[in-house]
């Protein structure tokens, strides 16, 4: 049983960086779209003869990125009721992946048993913050009318296996380790350090538990919404505001997309030919095919 | 006495049943302010006719856009089903749908269902908050169709996952018909916290039925880009026409300015070839004709084009169909490299600016990748550079301004066409919401020029309600029908959508609030004009 914890537990590392590097290779090989963009205020268009002047939006996306993961601004303008228990969970989730970070790091670098008591306060209050908003969210989906009949069996149960994982965490540090943080950074270093197989082979309940629980999430991850947040930023997905220059890079991809063949097969496309050819001969095709 | 609504669920899409799905009553319809709180309320929309309900789909709200004939026998609707999953599958792959995969895809993963969205529709909150018009009503229909029909969940997944959606015929004739329920704002986009695009999920929808079912509405195609293809204007104006369209607009413009002048027509090697949407000509000539005044008194080198593609600025392949829209753009770029212009400027038509300038620009490489861009900063500069002499007192009644959602939200002009009304217009004043918070018209994504059956009434009791309702606050003090007001549409489109609400509301007779363009309102400021160039004649 210890050898499968071990396994699913180091399995997952390995899987979550596998299905990550997945991702975003999609995301980069995806091919270009068509310009399709929003604008929140003035853009270049606003310009007479816009094409001759410069045009810059990567710091401003970037900024974008950061008030948006850090604050959740878009949902504190465009929904407040749902922001306040979204913003406890994610703070207390951001509060939460640090302190692991912190974990990893502290069980490695200095003496362990001079830890100080910050250490179990930080990620206690982390584990509460992210638990309450939690149960606040599951709880808002399970009783508001309007969001209950968009939400499949699998959510709540998604955000149920959360609330689990975060008491199979706490029941792991106070009841198992005791709330020691040396006792608990031991542990930790033993895991990094790939040492003492013998209790890795015959793990705790607590700890074996919590391991699980954590490799189910490193599992999820890539595919989660936090990926996409990611990806809508990095990858011209909304604040695409690039126009296509004679001779750029954006060009030559756009001329490979015109060679592909147009594969619809309704009368009026002209089916096989290249996007090319369709989109500059005439057609003398016809009405809609169902008149 | 009201009776309380079935709760309409996802999975209803695939019911099979007589009766509509939905039908909108008076009594569920967001009220107005006033002058018409007080009308007698009256249903939205008639009902088909027998005849007409034997013969076409209406089975989603009782409302046809598409006239989609029914199936004739049950062989003939396995087919179209059969048809509809080959076309998802293109959807969804990047070969195939290489122009708005990304994004699409993006807009079906990203959703966390929180619904932030809902609010933000006209169509949603003016039918009294009808789920099949909620935003993410038809998306996750899609959604879970997909994960059921293309991605092929087992089934124990399959009900954990809710994709529990039979896809039969029902489902498939609701889908196109909800397609046209969502003019394509995107406000609910601007909306989401994620950035998933429903309006985009709606426009792909469309796609699917036109490029692989064949099926559109009439307008859009047949007589829209298929006609625009054949004879050059999506409204039927052949050349010949057009030519005498400009003498007559010669005879007007002699008639307002004083002045005989003859308008550039094909004028190789101007710097500027403008284009207006062909419907300007048919229905507000006023529109074009300030154009040429302000061109000429502002010493431009300017020019119109009578070479077929070159007077019709439209694009109804925005909306529907990606092959359709990049054949019209290929040829209206043809006509202004034909005649050597510096570049292509758009006049008062909303989506021709986001799809020539915007969309097209990812389609047009090497030579065609020409210069074009939107009459309004070109306004700007010529009124905030004093090449024009204008009379902001001529101009002194109540003006309110439309946002056409493709000129601010779908390409973030915004400011430009401000300044000019703030330079020209003392009474001017703002709708609330305006700028990128705009509503639409709700004659977006040719609505505004959709008539089949009864969805011109739909679209002005439901999809042009949030307009209608804020123009009336917008002038709620001025209601006097003795204060002649102007709302101002930069847009044929919204132009249209606007006249028609106005015109079914009696509120130029009763209430003297009147509709036009920009170019129109600069016009008339200007001082050397002969006669006041608005006539405040309704048409």
């Amino acid at each position: 049983m210890g050898g499968v914890i071990l396994f699913i537990f180091y399995g997952s590392i390995l899987f979550f960086i596998i299905a990550t590097a997945l991702r975003v290779r999609r995301c980069v090989n995806a091919p270009i779209h068509l310009h399709w963009e929003l604008y929140k205020g003035g853009s270049i268009y606003e310009l007479t003869e816009w094409w001759t002047k410069t045009h810059s939006t990567s710091g401003k996306k970037f900024w974008f990125m950061i008030l948006d993961i850090l604050f959740l601004r878009e949902f504190y303008y465009r929904n407040r009721r749902f922001w306040y228990p979204l913003y406890v969970f994610h703070i207390g989730l951001y509060l939460l992946i640090l302190w692991h970070a912190w974990l990893f790091i502290r069980a490695v670098v200095g003496d362990i048993e001079t830890v100080s008591i910050f250490g179990w306060i930080w990620g206690t209050f982390s584990t509460l913050l992210t638990f309450i908003g939690g149960i606040a969210i599951l709880i808002m989906r399970m009783r508001d009318e309007e969001l209950k009949v968009y939400y499949p069996p699998i959510h709540y149960l998604k955000w149920i296996f959360l609330l689990l994982t975060l008491v199979g965490g706490v029941y792991a540090v106070d009841v198992h380790f005791k709330s020691s943080m040396p006792a608990l950074l031991k542990y930790v270093r033993e895991q990094v350090t790939f040492s003492d197989f013998e209790r890795k082979l015959h793990p705790a309940f607590g700890p074996a538990l919590h391991i699980l629980f954590a490799s189910v999430w490193l599992v999820y991850l890539p595919f989660s919404h936090l990926f996409q947040l990611f990806f809508r930023y990095y990858h011209y997905l909304r604040w695409d505001d690039v126009p296509n220059i004679r001779g750029s890079e954006m060009e030559r991809r756009i001329k490979e997309h015109l060679e592909r063949p147009a594969t619809w097969s309704a009368l009026h496309i002209q089916s096989g030919k290249r996007w090319r050819e369709i989109a500059s001969e005439l057609q003398q095709t016809s009405l809609t095919e169902s008149k | 006495m009201t009776t309380e609504k079935k709760k309409i669920r996802l999975k209803d899409i695939s019911i099979h049943t007589e009766e509509p799905l939905l039908t909108v009553t008076a009594d569920d319809l967001m009220p107005l302010p006033p002058p018409l709180d007080q009308r007698e309320k009256k249903a939205p929309y008639s009902p088909l006719s027998k005849d007409q309900k034997k013969s076409y789909e209406c089975s989603l709200d009782g409302v046809s856009a598409l006239a989609l004939p029914k199936p004739k026998s049950k062989e003939e609707e396995e087919k179209l089903v059969e048809r509809f999953i080959k076309g998802l599958e293109k959807l969804l792959s990047q070969n195939d749908n290489w122009l708005f995969w990304q994004p699409l895809i993006q807009s079906l993963e990203s959703c966390v269902r929180c619904q932030t969205c809902s609010d933000a529709c006209p169509v949603y909150v003016s039918s009294g908050n009808q789920e099949i018009y909620r935003p993410t009503y038809k998306s996750e229909i899609l959604r879970r169709i997909i994960n059921k029909y293309i991605k092929k969940r087992r089934k124990i997944l399959s009900k954990l996952t809710g994709d529990d959606i039979e896809l039969n015929w029902p489902t498939v004739a609701r889908l196109a018909e909800l397609a046209y329920r969502c003019s394509l704002c995107r406000r609910c986009a601007q909306r989401c916290p994620l950035g998933s695009d429903n309006g985009l999920i709606g426009r792909e929808l469309r796609k699917l039925f036109s490029q692989e079912m064949g099926i559109a509405p009439k307008e859009l195609h047949d007589s829209g880009t298929i006609q625009q293809l054949r004879v050059g204007a999506s409204t039927g104006i052949s050349s010949a026409a057009f030519q005498g369209m400009v003498e007559f607009m010669e005879d007007e413009i002699e008639e307002k300015w004083g002045k005989r002048i003859k308008i550039p027509v094909d004028k190789e090697g101007a710097d500027i070839l403008l284009i207006h949407n062909s419907g300007e000509f048919m229905s507000w000539i006023e529109n074009p004709v300030a154009f040429v005044i302000i061109f000429e008194a502002s010493g431009l080198s300017w020019t119109l084009s009578s070479e077929i593609y070159g007077y019709e600025a439209t694009n109804y392949g925005t909306w529907y169909d990606d092959v359709q829209f990049a054949r019209i753009a290929i040829k209206q770029v043809e006509v202004a490299r034909k005649l050597k212009v510096k570049k292509m400027v758009m006049a008062e038509c909303g989506h021709a600016h986001k799809g020539l300038i915007v969309i097209a620009d990812r389609i047009l490489v090497d030579e065609m990748n020409f210069p074009s861009e939107s009459f309004l900063p070109l306004l700007e500069d010529l009124i905030l550079h004093d090449r024009l002499k204008l009379d902001p007192q001529k101009n002194n009644f109540p003006v309110t301004l439309h946002d056409p959602c493709n000129v601010v939200r779908l390409m973030g002009i915004v400011e430009p066409q401000r300044r000019i009304l703030k330079k020209i217009c003392p009474q001017f004043r703002e709708m609330e919401p305006h700028g990128v918070e705009n509503y639409c018209c709700g004659g977006g994504s040719g609505f505004a020029i959709m008539n089949s059956m009864n969805f011109k009434e739909w679209r002005e009791n439901i999809s042009s309600r949030m307009k209608l309702k804020q123009i009336l606050e917008t002038f709620n003090d001025v209601l006097d029908p003795g204060i002649r007001k102007y709302v101002c549409a930069p847009c044929s489109n919204c132009k249209g959508a606007i006249r028609d609400i106005l015109s079914s509301n009696d509120l130029w007779e009763k209430h003297s609030i009147y509709y036009g363009g920009l170019v129109e309102l600069v016009a008339n400021a200007m001082v050397d004009m002969k006669k006041p160039f608005i006539d405040w004649e309704w048409h």
